[in-house]
Order: structure tokens, then sequence, then C-alpha cells
């Protein structure tokens, strides 16, 4: 049985910031590689200012590295102009943040679709609101579809969050630090959600977390320090 | 789920921090909508003035001087089937029973029950009873009289012959009548009637028809007719049907022309109580009548041969058979009578001495020679009906009774002479050719005293032959549609809609401004959504486009809402036209109206104007990385640095050298030129002054300063923060501030040193105006004596004549659109060797060296040159130079007025010059003068135009200083500049509201920082004074850059001798400014500050 083309793969990406003191270049990320194959689950972990969140950005299309290729779905995302990235985000990327990032004035269900009202390209799905409705349904959420995010707990919005991030069917899906505002039940609960989604909705998970209780549920941890990305030998299985 | 429903949900839900947002819309459209309105407002009550002054007129026919059977109006109404009221309507002046109170320029009109059925509404009286007069409100104003009380008034009597024909008596000329007043009537009820356009109303006296018509002696005449039928809206009756209607009607006496039989039955005869025939009569008669005879009898002061004189005697020029067909130019025929006075054989040559009327009624004693021809063989077979209706001749019972209008000579008048008038009375004693005649006496009245018809009968059919041979109008009967201009006068008036809205101008950008500047402070809280749209994959523009449909909802709230301040807006803006700023209308008579279509207009135009406003403030939103834009804080070093230092640093430099360069070069500033660079100066430098402010922003930011690191220098400092932020306020205030102080440079200055000739004055001290003409030369001997003005009170005094064809005023008092302006009649040499007043402006291909000359230009076909006011013809007239008028003359022959020279900011404002010659050629029945421009030496100016006003008093000669009326007209320029500068006082109040604005905002952005600031030690009171004076430097920043930039432009102003800026209400409006500034800085510091600012370090 031949092996599946990699989703995504990170190509030698370095990634440098100016010092604003003077000092010069900073280098955030420093020849950093990994691929992944559709459906897969990875976790980045790493101490505080190793560069998670900007390793991210970089994989989300929200930041270009300084030298190096990211390619997704076999594009190469360098290639492409900012309409082209935006178009990626909304349908090949979902995005959960640490601070869900929902829209106060919206309700759930509303929130849920703003995703679906950023490109008018044909979709896969007629339907987006029944998809959404089923997916919030899924996560237990069915009765909470005309409320506002405040008068949702921290672990429901996570909730809606991740639906959010689902409804456009996005072949990989990226969470930064996704409970790290939560408590300890609420955090568990999202992290068995995850897990489950990733399989049931087939799409690649990448997680950055200080957890490592969140780490070790992914099919793959990957260790970031100093820049340098590194895979302990236990979490292996396929890439490059 | 749409992107409507999302810009409604984040509109809702923002809705709080909205509001600012949506009170800056409705401001801004509130203005908007007020200021149209305003226009609504003017251009409805010039429309309601209009229709409450005509009534139901619709058309008018007015004949002045010429005299027409009140029947006729009768008859034409029969025709019309429509009201048609006859009217005398006669100048005239009015003063109390104890003289206490005068009015000059009083209409006094005699009517009848028709006139007041075509007004609006019913008068509470039936009839004005004989020895009444009703008064308009105006007129019992002035006089302070009411009903019962006795007044005084003179009136012109209307003559058929022009006072300045010859031989028009010169005596008698004025009736006076005392009456009471009945009633006082009001606007609706016709007391505002009048045929000219102008929002000030009439002083109108209104009298018995049979009353007047009697006193006057024009009993059962009339010489104005008004017809209509409807109170609203367009006429019902077209000038074409009453025309129609005319020329059926009219009758040979309406234009005072008279048919009568020729004594032993030889024919008929046309003479007319004007004397002279007019030449379309003349014309129109000879066409269809070959064998008419025109006739010429004049009076001439002597016939002599030798030592031997005939005086006072009349002289007929005409041809067979009173003379061979063949007299020669040369030749002369007498009369027994004469043959045997003087002696005089065939072939002797007879000297005729007579005299002819120049300008200003200057009598011109001429002679010319004859050899006599033959003597008729009997005096008494002498045709007597030859000499015409002459005034003041025909009733003389004997020569000492003769009012020829020309001194005469009593002594010279023998025994036989008397005699001879008492059997003969003005029996020719002597014919020439009618060519020699023409030549010697004939005029601009006409070239004959009567028509003969040798084969026609004096008849009514050949009477109704004559009367549609000749066009009414050319005898000045004709109709005008008055409704219709009067509806257009209105409509084409001064846009004040515009006119606020320039004057709101700055108001409005406030608004929007502060509106644009409260939006973008809403939305940049919301960055943290703006990340998460972007992240979803929303593509910038679409994240704008989401964020503008929030604006555009609160745009189109703000417009809604902006209809209703706007209607506040003005009413408030009409009760300042009517109080404060009435020095720009005249009238307190401007009442409310409001379109719906004007409501609509300004709501969508204060929306569109809203939303393009909110579209700037958003075009940097979602330009930043989307990563910054999700993070929790601010990233470090946020500064926005636009232009770098140096750009700003060599604007600076560039703008401040060239206005130090042209400040240099123009040395002091003298004249309009000056004003102008220096303005431009003024301009540069405030530009290089915000480039300079910038700059030094810049350097504020950079890290050289932190060894000199103090509270103030942090609080400085922190206005590099956000560099944009602090320029813009700085901008607005700067802007804001030269704008208004500077605009005084505008403002017309009537403080004029007497005697300079290139001031708008003229070089006159003194203008007068008078209700009936003055027909005596006031600068010669004779003028004076007949007024009976001592000569050693008037020593060094000269007048300017002017001749006035009456029409509407075309100056900037006026608010209606002038239809026909007022003519005066003017001889150019006059002004011309004075060099009187500066030209602005010459048509081009004209020398601008000939100046007054330009009145006697050729100018085209059927075209007279004119010349007025550069603010009447453009602003009043709606014309420029170069364009022309037209005009209709006495004998309804249309003309053009051709503008071919302007003058600046002059005492001619309303009026168009033409010369004097061409004047009374096209108005030949215009008597006399009516308006002067009079020289006075200094230091007796006022004791002259005492002397003048009292010996002229019966002439109701109104005086008054140039410069008085001067500033009159300035005050209408100026009103605007004051109301400009107030109402962009408001719009820098707002700014410096918006200036409270930005404190709040940058400080809730640094709570954290301030917050710090409170843990390592310092004082809660000492970050106040923190704030307090980093935004204040912006305020002082912003205001001083204006005001030094703005003294430099008006310098030329505050230099000039006399002037006089308006210092006090400046000095209120910026200090009012910068309290305003402190104000809304201090409260917004204070309120900033409130609270727990410690906490904002937890949330860190």
């Amino acid at each position: 049985m031949s092996k599946p083309s990699p989703l995504l793969i990170l190509d030698h990406v370095s990634k440098e910031f100016v010092s604003g003191a003077g000092a010069g270049l900073v280098a955030v990320l420093r020849d950093v590689s990994l691929s992944m194959l559709p459906g897969e689950s990875a976790a980045i972990v790493g101490p505080s200012g190793s560069g998670k969140s900007t390793l991210l950005n970089l994989i989300g299309t929200l930041d270009r590295p300084t030298r190096g290729r990211v390619r997704l779905d076999g594009e190469d995302l360098e290639r492409m102009d900012d309409t082209r990235l935006a178009w990626v985000r909304n349908r090949k990327i979902g995005f959960v943040f640490q601070s869900h990032h929902l829209l106060p004035q919206c309700s759930v269900l509303e929130n849920v679709l703003v995703p679906t009202l950023a490109t008018d390209a044909p979709r896969d799905d007629s339907d987006p609101a029944a998809r959404a409705r089923r997916l919030l349904e899924r996560v237990r959420l069915s009765d909470r579809l005309s409320h506002r995010p405040g008068q949702l707990s921290g672990g429901e919005r996570q909730r809606v969050a991740v639906v959010r991030a689902l409804i456009n069917q996005p072949g990989l899906l990226l969470a930064d630090e996704p409970t790290g505002a939560l408590d300890r039940a609420s955090a568990e609960n999202l992290a068995q959600l995850l897990v489950e989604l990733n399989r049931e909705e087939k799409v690649a998970l990448i997680v950055v977390t200080h957890s490592m209780r969140l780490a070790n549920r992914m099919s793959r941890v990957f260790e970031l320090a100093d820049g340098v990305l590194t895979e302990p030998a236990a979490s292996k299985q396929g890439g490059l | 789920m749409t992107s409507w429903t999302l810009a409604l949900r984040g509109l809702v839900f923002y809705a709080r921090s909205h509001l600012g947002a949506l009170l800056g819309a409705a401001v801004g459209s509130a203005v908007l909508v007020g200021a149209l309105v305003v226009g609504d407002s003017v251009r409805g009550s010039l429309r309601e003035m209009a229709l409450a002054r005509l009534g139901k007129v619709d058309v008018a026919l007015a004949s002045n001087d010429r005299l027409f059977r009140q029947e006729l109006a009768r008859e034409l109404g029969a025709s019309l089937k429509g009201l048609v009221a006859p009217v005398l309507q006669l100048p005239g002046t009015a003063t109390t029973g104890n003289a206490d109170s005068r009015a000059n320029q009083v209409q006094v009109l005699g009517v009848d029950e028709r006139f007041w059925k075509l007004a609006k509404e019913a008068p509470g009286f039936s009839e004005i009873a004989p020895g009444s007069v009703v008064l308009n409100e105006q007129l019992a104003a002035r006089l302070e009289a009411k009903p019962g009380d006795s007044l005084v008034f003179r009136v012109r009597k209307p003559t058929a012959l022009s006072q300045d024909a010859p031989l028009s008596p010169s005596e008698d000329t004025l009736a006076a009548l005392r009456l009471t007043v009945q009633e006082v009537v009001s606007d609706s009820r016709f007391g505002r009637f009048s045929l000219h356009a102008s929002q000030l109303p009439p002083l109108n006296a209104y009298l018995s028809l049979a009353t007047l018509s009697s006193r006057v002696g024009a009993t059962n005449r009339a010489n104005l007719l008004l017809a209509g039928g409807t109170t609203d809206g367009d006429a019902t009756l077209s000038v074409g049907a009453a025309e129609e209607a005319l020329k059926q009607s009219w009758q040979l006496s309406d234009g005072e022309l008279r048919l009568i039989g020729v004594p032993d039955g030889k024919g008929a005869e046309l003479r007319t109580a004007r004397v002279f025939i007019d030449p379309p009569v003349a014309k129109a008669a000879f066409e269809g009548n070959p064998r008419a005879q025109g006739i010429l009898t004049y009076f001439v002061n002597e016939l002599r041969i030798g030592d031997r004189v005939t005086p006072y005697s009349m002289v007929t020029a005409a041809g067979a058979p009173w003379v061979p067909a063949d007299l020669g130019g040369d030749e002369i025929v007498v009369s027994r009578w004469l043959a045997e006075d003087l002696n005089a054989r065939v072939g002797d040559s007879i000297t005729l001495r007579y005299y002819v009327v120049g300008l200003r009624r200057k009598l011109e004693e001429r002679e010319s020679v004859f050899r006599v021809r033959s003597v008729l063989p009997d005096s008494e077979g002498v045709d007597a009906g030859l000499m015409p209706d002459f005034p003041g001749l025909t009733d003389a019972e004997n020569c000492r009774d003769w009012d020829t209008g020309f001194p005469i000579d009593l002594d010279r008048i023998r025994e036989k002479d008397n005699a001879y008038w008492e059997t003969y009375k003005g029996t020719p004693k002597a014919f020439i050719s009618l060519a020699a005649g023409k030549r010697l006496w004939g005029n601009r009245f006409g070239e004959l005293t009567a028509i003969r018809f040798p084969d026609r009968a004096a008849d009514a059919t050949f009477a109704g032959e004559l009367q549609r041979s000749i066009e009414p109008a050319s005898l000045g009967l004709r109709f005008e549609p008055i409704r219709e201009m009067a509806l257009a006068a209105s409509s084409e008036s001064q846009d004040f809609g515009q006119l606020f809205l320039g004057f709101s101008f700055f108001l409005i950008v406030a608004a929007l401004m502060l509106m644009g500047l409260l939006f973008r402070f809403g939305i940049e809280q919301r960055r943290g959504e703006i990340g998460t749209l972007l992240a979803l994959g929303f593509q910038p523009r679409q994240v704008r486009s989401l964020l503008l449909r929030e604006g555009i909802l609160i745009a189109t709230v703000g417009g809604a809402i902006g209809v209703l301040g706007g209607v506040l807006y003005a009413r408030a803006m009409l009760m300042g036209l009517a109080t404060v700023w009435k020095g720009a209308v005249g009238t307190t008579s401007l009442s409310y109206h409001a379109g719906g279509a004007t409501l609509v207009t300004g709501a969508l135009a204060g929306v569109v104007v809203a939303t393009l406003t909110i579209w700037m403030a958003l075009r940097t939103q979602g330009r930043q990385p989307t990563h910054q834009l999700l993070s929790e804080t601010a990233p470090e070093g946020t500064v926005d640095t636009g232009w770098s230092k140096q750009r700003t640093d060599l604007i600076s430099r560039l703008c401040l050298i060239v206005a130090a360069g042209l400040v240099v070069v123009k040395g002091k500033p003298e004249g309009a030129a000056g004003a102008e660079t220096f303005f431009l100066a003024g301009s540069l430098l405030l530009i290089g002054g915000i480039a300079q402010c910038a700059s030094f922003l810049s350097s504020l930011g950079g890290t050289d300063h932190a060894a000199k690191l103090a509270l103030v220098h942090l609080a400085v400092r922190n206005a590099t923060r956000r560099r944009q932020r602090s320029l813009a306020t700085i901008g607005l205030l700067a802007c804001g501030s030269f704008l208004i102080m500077s605009i005084g440079v505008f403002r017309l200055d009537s403080r004029v040193e007497q005697g300079d000739r290139s001031s708008g004055t003229g070089g006159f001290a003194l203008i007068g105006e008078s209700t009936h003409p003055v027909v005596q030369d006031l600068n010669s001997e004779a003028g004076r004596e007949w007024y009976g003005i001592e000569p050693d009170l008037v020593a060094g005094v000269e007048a300017v004549p002017l001749r006035v064809l009456e029409g509407e005023d075309a100056s900037c008092l006026n608010l209606n659109r002038a239809q026909k302006p007022r003519l005066l009649g003017v001889q150019p040499e006059l002004l011309q060797k004075r060099g009187a007043f500066t030209f602005a402006q010459v048509m081009e291909g004209l020398s601008s060296t000939n100046q007054w000359a330009l009145l006697n230009s050729e100018v085209g076909p059927d075209e007279v040159a004119g010349i007025g006011d550069q603010a009447s013809i453009q602003w009043a007239l709606g014309r420029k130079v170069g364009d022309a008028l037209a005009f209709t003359d006495e004998q309804g022959r249309e003309f053009k007025v051709r503008i071919v020279a302007s003058v600046a900011n002059s005492i001619l404002q309303g009026n168009l010059l033409i010369a004097e010659d061409r004047f009374v050629e096209r108005f030949p029945s215009t008597s006399g003068y009516r308006m002067f421009l009079i020289d006075a030496p200094n230091g007796k100016v006022e004791a002259v135009s005492k002397t003048l006003s009292q010996r002229l008093q019966d002439a109701g000669l109104e005086i008054e200083p140039t410069v008085r009326r001067l500033s009159a007209f300035n005050a209408v320029q100026n009103t605007y500049l004051g109301t400009f500068q107030i109402l962009g006082g408001l719009g820098l109040l707002l700014g410096s509201v918006g200036l409270g604005v930005v404190v709040l905002r940058n400080v809730l952005e640094r709570k954290g920082e301030l917050a710090l600031l409170l843990a390592v030690g310092f004082r809660r009171d000492a970050l106040g004074w923190c704030v307090l004076s980093e935004h204040l430097a912006l305020l002082v920043m912003g205001l001083g850059v204006g005001t030094v930039s703005a003294l430099i432009a008006v310098l030329p102003t505050l230099l000039t001798p006399g002037a006089q800026p308006p210092y006090g209400s400046l000095f209120v409006t910026l200090v009012t400014v910068l309290l305003s500034g402190v104000v809304w800085t201090w409260g917004a510091t204070k309120l900033a500050l409130r609270g727990r600012l410690l906490n904002a370090l937890r949330n860190e």
C-alpha cells in the first residue's frame, strides 16, 4: 500500500525578527522541518518564548517565514498572494485560539457560521447551517444556539471555537494553547473532544500546548527549544 | 447569516461606543440639512412676499406719465372675463401735520374697489372716503401715524408734456393733499403692493381713485392697469391674451391722442396733449395716409428785421398749402400782421431767435435767418388751429399769464402783442418749410405738433383706422408678466442654502472629523475581532467592508436624526438672520419653509459624507499583521510614524523660506494685490508650521532625549506615541483658527479718505435721491436761485446729476434676482474728468484707460453701453462684463444694455449706468434728475447736506453721506463673513471636544503604563498633570500656529489706516476655543484617571 502524500511540509523554515532595541536580528525559528500526513495529530511543546506560536502562525499563513518553504496540500504558500492565502485560511485551515476570540455580538450559531461569509467559492456542502447545527450537537451545545458568548462558560466557548474552526471542513486544524484558559475538568473535556474530532472529521491536528497530558494524546510530539524543532524518536510515525 | 446581519449585530452590540460617532454624524447631517432648509426658507419667504405684494395680479400695464381712460379697465375686464383694476400711481412725499415726521419715496395709489378685489385678503373697508388715506404698515410706522391722524402728501402731477420738453411749464408740478388716515392695511391686504421685487417693503398710501385723479388734474384717467385672477402659483392670465384684448379695446385718447375736425370742414387733424407727436404714431399715420400733412408749430422769442422786433410769436413749419410747395429751407412766408409790424417786404432777411432746451433744462438761445418769400394776403385767413395745446399757453387769457417754461421779459410785450393774442391767440405769424422746422426744433419728444388729413373726416371710422394702425406698445401701453417676473426673481434669488453651507463648512468638517475619530477609536478597540476575522479567512477589504456596513448604518441613523436637528438649526439660523445678522438681508420677514425634497436631499447628503468619512477612517484597518491583532496587548513600539522627519523638515523649511521671501519682497502691503500676497504667505506659514510641529514630534520620539527625562519631558514625549493622532489634532485646531481669523481679510472697509476718487465713494461726499424730478441745474446760478439755495452755503459744491428709470434694486440688499434693474443716465465726462471710482473689469476689446468714456462706445445694433458695480453684476444680476440685459424703451422697442465695464465695491451698487444722451433717446418722457453725487468741501459736508435737504424738501430729496451708503452695502458682505466666523468658531469648539476624546482614548490605551507609574510612586495628581500638559501642548501648538499664520495673512488689513478688524469677536472666539479645549482636556483627564488604576497592572 503506498504512503499518502503529506498534507503539510515545512522545509528548513527559519523566522527572524528585527530587534527594536537595535540589537540586530533575533532568530525565533531555526531551520525547522516537519511533515504531517492527512488525519495525523501532533503536539508542539516547549518553554515560553521558544517560538511555538510563531511556528503555528507560519503554518496557519498568519505570517511568512524568513527562509524556507511551507507547503500545504501540495501548494507552496510562498507563491501565494494575500487573496489566495486568505482563501487557504478559510477553507483549508481551522484555527482555535487560547482565548476563543468569539464575536461577542453574535450568537453561538452565528459565530460558527461567520467563516462561511468570507468567500463565495463553491462549497462541498450546500447547507452550512445544517452542518453547524450537527457539529454543535456533537459538542453538546445544541441547546445554546441562540446564546451569546457572554452567557457561556469558558469550556463552552472553546467548544464553539472548535466547531467554528471545523465549519468549512478544513484539512488542518491548528490549536494554540486551546486549554490554557480552562480549568482542569474543562481542559480534559476539550482535549478529549479534539482527539475525537480529529478522528471523526479526519482533520489533521496540530496543538501547541504546555500540557504534557494533552500532548501525549497526540500521535506525535515535537519539542521546540531555542528555535530548533526536534521529535523524540518515540513519537515518530511517518514524515521526512 | 449574512454580512449585513453581522454588521447589524456589531452596531447593536457596540452601540454605546458608536454613540459618539452617531452624534457626530447627526450634527454633520443637521448642519447640512439646516443650511439647505435656510435656502428653502429664504426662497419660500421671497415667494410669499412676491405673492403678497401682487395678490391676484398676473399682468400689469404701467404707462407712467401717459394717462389713459379709467374706462379702459372695464372694457378689458369684459373682454378678458377677469378682474382688471385701474390705478393712478404717482410718487409722493408724506409728512405729519406738524411736520415732525417725514417720508420720501412714497408710492401714492389712487384705487377703487376693483383694486382691493385683487388682494389676497379683502380689507375691512369697502371704499376710501374722499379726504382720507389708507396707509400700509411700513408707512404708518415711519410716520408713527394711526387712524384719525392728519397727514400732508405732496404728489407729482402727471403731465402730458415732459418737464424737460420745450415749452413745458415749470410751475405748479406738485399737488398738496391734506388727508386723514382712515386705516392701516397689512401685507396680505395689499399693504405690500409694488411692481418691483424687493424684500424691503414699499411705503404705500392709498386714496380713492376719483379723489386723487381730480386733485392732480387727471379726472377719469389712470396710468396703471392690474389684471389677474388667482392668488396661488402660476399666472392664469397671459400677456398675449391681455395685449390682444388691449388692441381691441384701446382708443386714441388712451394714448393721449386726439382726432379733431379742421375748421371749415377741411379734413381731420391728429394732435396730442403731449404737444409733440410720438415718432411711431407719425410713422403709422403717414404710412396709411399718403396725403397726410405734418405740422410743427414753435414759440420763438423774436422775429427781427434790423431794429424792428416782433416778440414772442408762433411760427409754423409745414408744407403746402400753407407755404408754396417749393419753399426753400432758408425762406419764410409772413402774415400781413407781421409784415406790417416789421415793415417787411419780399426779399428781406428776418432773424428768428428761439430757445432750445438742452440737458438739465439748459436753455440755449439760437437764431436762424430766413428770407421773406411772400406775404400772406390776410392775417385773419391764417389757420388759428395750427398752435398745439401748449400747457401754460393755451388757456392764458393774456400774454402776462403765459407759463412757457422759458424766461419771458414782460416788458417786451407791447399792447399790440396782447391785442393780437386776445384776438388770434396763438395763430402763427410766419411759416417756414417743414424740413427747416424739423432741423431747428425737432427734439427727442417728436418732430411734429399735428398731422392733418385733408381728405378724411374726424369720425369714428377714421379714428378706428388710425387706432388699428398704431401699436399700443409704441405708446408705452404694454402689459408685463408681473407674476412670472416676481416668481422668477424669488426663485433665482441669492442661494442662501449654498451660502450657509459655505458658512457652516468648518462646522460640518469638525463634526465629521469627530465622528470619524470616534468611530475609529471604537474599531481600534475591536482589534481582536478584526484579527479573528482575518484568521478565519476574511481579506482585509472584506473586514473593512463589514465595518463600513456598520458605519453606513450609523450614518443612516445619524442622517435621520440630523433631519430633526437640521430643522432646529435652520430655525436658529433664521432667527439669527432676523436679529444679529439682519444686515445681510435687511428684513425680519423671513419665515421657515422646508420642502420634503430638501430634507431628503440633505439627509442623503449627510449620510453620504458621513459614510465617506468613515470609509476614510477605515482605510488602514486590517493592514496590521493578523497575529499582532490577535495578541492581547498592543505590541511594543507601535508608534505610528507617518512621514519621516527629513520630509517634514524639508516641507517646513521650504514653506517658511518662501513665506519670508514673499513678505520681504512685497514690503509694506498695499491694496488688493498686497493682501493676496500676505494671505498666501500666511497660508504657507500654516502648512510650514504644521510640518514643523510634525518634525518636533518626530524629534521628541527619538531616544536622544533619554538623559533629560523629567515628568514634563515624559508628558510631551507621550504626544509622539500616536503622532498621526496628535498631528491631526494640531492640524484641525490650526486650520480652524487660521480660517476664522484670516477670513477677516475679506471684510470690506467703508472708512475712506474724503475725496479719494479711487474709493467706493468715488470721492463724493454725499449721495442724494429725490422723489420728484429736479429739472433745474443745481450747479447753475439760475438753478440754485430757483430752489432758493443761498450761494454762500453751497460754495465749492458740485453735483453730478443722474436720470433714473425705476426698476429693481440690483444691489446685495435685494435678495431677489433683479429682472429689470434700475437704469441711471449720466454724462460720462462728468465722472471721467473726476476719475471717479476704481474699475474692476473692462470688456475685452475695449481700452481700460477710457473708463467712463466707455459709455459712449458703439457696442452693436440696438445696444447701449452700460457700466455697473461688480458685485451687482455678478451677484444680483447673475451676469458678467460682456453680457447684455434686455430692456424695452418708451416706444415699445426692445434694446439691450451691454455691460462694458464694472466698478469695484461702490455706492453705485443696485444700478446700471448708461450715457445720458442714450437714456433720453430711449426714455424721452423721463423728466429731470432724481439722483445726485455731490462733491462738498471738507468741513462743510453736514451743512451742505442740511441746506440741500431743506431747499429741495418739496422734491423729496434725501441725502446721506456716501460712506454710510457704502457701509450699508459692505455690511452685507461683512455680515456674511461674521456669520462664517461665528459658525466656524462653533466648529472649532467641536474640535476642542475632539481633543477631549483624544485625551480619553490616549489614556485608556496607556492605563497599564499609568498604573505602573502609580505603582512606582508617582502621585495621581502628577499623572493628571502629565496627561493634561501633553494635550494642552497640542492645543497650544494648534492654536498658536493657526493664529500666527493668520496674523501674517491679515497684516495688510491691520496696517490699513482706519481699519476696523473685529478684534473683539476674534479674541472672544479664540479665548472660548482655548478655554473649551482646556475644560474638555481637564475633564477627560479626570474621567480617564478615576477608579483603581492599579487593577490594570493585574490585567497585564
